[in-house]
């Protein structure tokens, strides 16, 4: 009885059919690889972001002057609202994780390569589409450093010439950041981005069903367009297996291990933020991206000028075109990274520079210390044993925000060198044309230190070398005992 | 086979009955604790004293550049008034900034109570000093009570008594303490700053207050007076020294 | 596939086939109609290429008292051009600068590099950026880091002892205030 129903079923919605073609369809064995795994492990991540995504929608109000406290209320009072933010959380941050690790993978396995340039392309939207989501998703989270990092975005637009205003305004959707703002992310986070992705998805998954899964590349190996089809055709008859449930065994396994990495993580590290109302009159407050986007945001402080504006507006661009064009410009070939050094060197230099970036980042040594001129102490050893002038001088260190970018006993700003040994390497009077004219990206402070201020930094700072060491002297003069 | 089932429908339903309100006790929950505040409600002593005063007082109220915090006798010395108007208006003329938003500092009223009160309940000990003839806080108290204005002359030899050993002959330095008549010293220090070093001392560094500079012998509120008009006298002229610019913006 | 190759077969005698102006009269209807549909779409989503001139509005800063001589202080408005649901984001803070008298200069809040707020220290006289270390001179110039030009300045009047500027947008490299 059973069986005839779903027969009958069967027959009108040809479930075996769309199985046979799809679940069951036939991989190289060699496909049934731990390196095959992070393509689903994405896809998974996307679903459980749209499931918590949807869970957030229901409390979440997409509202310039409401978001904060809805985000507030996730937190704090509706009951899981927290869970569900942490899960989303990480959820967008292992879904970017993975989705790196499928696109090294794919590059290096040379499953770009003919007849599959058009999965490549496709992936390389996603790409796109989550990088999208991440950053739309950040601007959801709107508290301060959303709305800064707005502020930047707004920036970047505005270098764009003669249509500059215009992008800036469409983006922001109005004159300032504000309530129309937020829901032009709104609607890009909600409905514009996961529209095209779930569309491309689907035609990605449809050309890996057409032009099947790459198999394990070996070296010696190279794509041949006129023999490549073929072989597969070939190979598939001699060592395909199904798809399930050959090769997603370890598609499964890993799957299982993000949900509960992801489940981890959310439930031991829980939501990040909302830091700080979308208030920009809150001026004290340090912008910084959220982790993935750290390397661009070090990119930013380190560029030269006269770069700067070119790179901002064509790098993207070139970038991205780039990776269009990888399948055409080395679509056959070996695949194998064995024989590939230049892939494989890009890879490893790419890794190298973006990770070095993201550390740099992640304390961002480029920026004043805003506070610690008044906080950060003045170590006890250069206090110790100083004469009143020397110790004014420490305050006129302090004072003129000196430690914002010079740090002493480590603590301070790393803008500027740290000055805990100046005294052997300038002498008096180097420190103070230093000091009243800059130079070297240190401002001169000339027409804001008196006199008196200007002796007494300097008698201070001749004090600041290690009490074994001497501090260096104009060479033109002769040695005193002593100082 | 049916008796198991249920059996298992049963266990998961109440491990889910007891896992999704223990949800709420895992570590990644945020606690109200960690909820953002404006920075102008940041009412704890630590956090405040931390951000905006350890740079030049030290960490822990002593051993920093500027005049320690936690000495009882300084303390015991100063009103709350005159902390909470040094607080928020800064000291003009000298490095102390003012950290009143009317003054275009970053801390509230409420705050600058919150560090006088908790610079009070930390390190002041006024017992001690119930029997202790503090000398006046400022020379117009001193002038209050009935002693004279500072007289410089006298001043020098004041000098020589209670300070020369340490400061040397002339106040240029000696083999314990550096130079307090350095035109540059003199230059950044106020009057007030001056009286309040002599009579505290720092204790932080292990330099004597007004009554053990000698031994057994105390300075009178009329030496202190006198020794602080001298040094102000070795002070060069300021307006020469200060460019009006700067000079008028502190006020 | 056959039925059609034998309609078109049946009608091409008379020139004109029936069917195929129907399917190009229907292509053209719905071309017609969907650009029309399409023109207010885009008009709507892209509003921001038609409009006329930069947003700007004379906006009261308060009292002139309030700002003391040689003095920098934060000053905030609520933006012209708001939203009632914009709430906070509406403030807008900016630094002004009383060089004497009725002689001011209005900052920006946002750094000319990408648009950090930028904070004084009136002890060094310096506008400093959290964000890359752009660092300016009391006047609003650059003196360290890599914003490309300095601080963004209002335009502004002093009207019966009141402060007004003219702003209304963020200010960005190519359209400043």
């Amino acid at each position: 009885m059973l069986r005839k129903i779903a027969l009958w079923i069967d027959e009108r919605l040809h479930v075996s059919k769309i199985y046979a073609s799809t679940a069951g369809h036939s991989v190289p064995a060699s496909a049934e690889s731990w390196f095959y795994v992070f393509g689903s492990g994405t896809l998974l991540c996307f679903i459980i972001q749209i499931v918590t995504g949807i869970c957030l929608a229901f409390v979440y109000v997409p509202s310039a002057n409401e978001a904060y406290t809805s985000l507030e209320y996730l937190n704090y009072q509706q009951p899981l609202g927290w869970f569900i933010r942490a899960m989303h959380d990480w959820g967008s941050n292992f879904m970017v994780g993975i989705m790196i690790l499928h696109m090294t993978q794919v590059f290096l396995f040379g499953a770009y390569k003919y007849p599959r340039e058009l999965t490549w392309i496709s992936g390389v939207v996603l790409l796109i589409c989550t990088l999208g989501m991440a950053f739309t998703g950040q601007i959801m989270r709107f508290d301060q450093d959303a709305y800064w990092g707005l502020g930047i975005g707004a920036a970047m637009m505005g270098r764009v010439p003669l249509i500059g205003p215009n992008i800036v305004h469409l983006m922001l959707g109005g004159p300032i950041i504000a309530g129309e703002t937020l829901s032009r992310f709104f609607t890009l986070h909600v409905f514009i981005i996961p529209g095209l992705i779930i569309a491309v998805v689907s035609m990605h998954l449809r050309l890996v069903l057409m032009k099947g899964i790459n198999e394990y590349p070996e070296p010696g190996k190279p794509v041949n367009k006129l023999t490549y089809e073929k072989g597969y055709e070939e190979l598939l008859k001699k060592e395909g297996v199904p798809f399930v449930p050959n090769a997603i065994r370890k598609d499964l396994i890993f799957s299982g291990l993000v949900m509960l990495g992801i489940l981890f993580c959310a439930t031991f590290f829980g939501p990040s933020g909302p830091e700080g109302t979308p208030d920009p009159t809150q001026i004290r407050t340090v912008p910084r991206p959220d982790f993935f986007f750290l390397w661009i945001f070090s990119v930013l402080a380190l560029l030269p000028e006269y770069l700067e504006t070119f790179l901002i507006l064509t790098a993207p661009i070139v970038g991205i075109a780039l990776l269009f064009a990888l399948p055409f410009l080395s679509g056959t070939g070996e695949k194998s990274y064995h024989r590939r050094p230049v892939a494989f060197l890009s890879v490893v230099v790419i890794y190298l520079v973006v990770g070095i970036l993201t550390y740099l980042g992640t304390y961002s040594p480029w920026s004043p210390q805003m506070d610690a001129w008044s906080g950060d102490q003045m170590p006890v050893k250069y206090i110790q044993g100083r004469t009143p002038l020397e110790l004014e001088g420490a305050l006129v260190f302090q004072n003129k925000q000196c430690r914002n970018c010079h740090s002493l006993g480590g603590l301070g700003g790393q803008r500027g060198p740290a000055l805990d040994r100046v005294a052997t390497i300038m002498t008096s009077d180097q420190l103070v044309r230093q000091v009243l004219q800059g130079g070297g990206n240190m401002p001169a402070f000339g027409k804001n230190l008196s006199p008196p201020e200007v002796a007494a930094l300097a008698a201070f700072m001749r004090t600041l070398r290690a009490p074994t060491e001497s501090p260096v002297r104009n060479s033109t003069e002769p040695a005193q005992p002593g100082r | 086979m049916i008796v198991r089932r249920r059996r298992t429908v049963l266990l998961i339903t109440i491990v889910l009955v007891v896992l999704v309100p223990a949800c709420d006790w895992m570590p990644g929950r945020p606690t109200p604790a960690e909820r953002w505040k404006p920075k102008s409600e940041i009412k704890d002593f630590n956090q405040l004293y931390a951000q905006n005063c350890s740079g030049c007082h030290g960490a822990n109220g002593g051993q920093g550049a500027a005049q320690p915090l936690n000495d009882p006798v300084y303390l015991a010395l100063v009103s709350d008034e005159k902390l909470r108007q040094t607080t928020a208006h800064g000291v003009p003329s000298s490095l102390m900034p003012a950290y009143a938003e009317s003054a275009g500092g970053t801390l509230t009223s409420a705050q600058i109570d919150v560090l006088v009160a908790g610079m009070r309940s930390r390190w002041a000990r006024p017992n001690e000093f119930n029997n202790v003839g503090l000398p006046p806080y400022s020379i117009e108290d001193a002038i209050a009570k009935g002693s004279g204005p500072g007289n410089p002359d006298r001043g020098a030899t004041v000098y020589k008594t209670y300070c020369a050993q340490c400061h040397g002959e002339e106040g240029r330095g000696g083999e314990k303490a550096g130079s307090i008549v350095d035109p540059n010293f003199l230059a950044l220090v106020s009057d007030q700053s001056l009286r309040t070093t002599v009579i505290t001392g720092r204790p932080d560094m292990k330099k004597p207050d007004w009554r053990s500079n000698l031994d057994g012998q105390a300075m009178t509120p009329q030496q202190i007076s006198d020794v602080v008009a001298w040094l102000a006298s070795l002070r060069p002229g300021t307006e020469a020294k200060t460019p009006p610019e700067v000079k008028t913006a502190r006020r | 596939m056959n039925t059609k190759e034998s309609e078109s077969q049946e009608t091409n005698n008379s020139g004109v086939s029936r069917r195929g102006f129907f399917l190009k009269v229907g292509v053209a209807l719905n071309a017609l109609a969907a650009s029309l549909i399409a023109v207010p779409l885009i008009g709507y989503v892209f509003s921001s290429f038609t409009r006329k001139g930069p947003y700007q509005s004379w906006i009261s800063l308060g009292p002139v008292v309030d700002f003391p001589e040689k003095h920098t202080r934060l000053a905030k408005y609520r933006n012209p051009f708001t939203r009632p649901w914009d709430g906070a984001t509406g403030d807008i803070p900016c630094w002004v600068r009383r060089v004497a008298g009725e002689e001011f200069q209005v900052f920006a809040i946002n750094c000319t590099h990408l648009g950090c707020p930028v904070r004084w220290f009136q002890d060094s006289r310096l506008f400093m950026c959290p964000c890359h270390g752009g660092v300016y001179y009391e006047d609003g110039s650059h003196a360290a880091g890599p914003p490309p030009r300095g601080l963004y300045q209002y335009e502004y009047k002093v009207e019966n002892g009141v402060l007004w500027v003219r702003g209304g947008q963020l200010p960005t490299l190519s359209e400043p205030v």
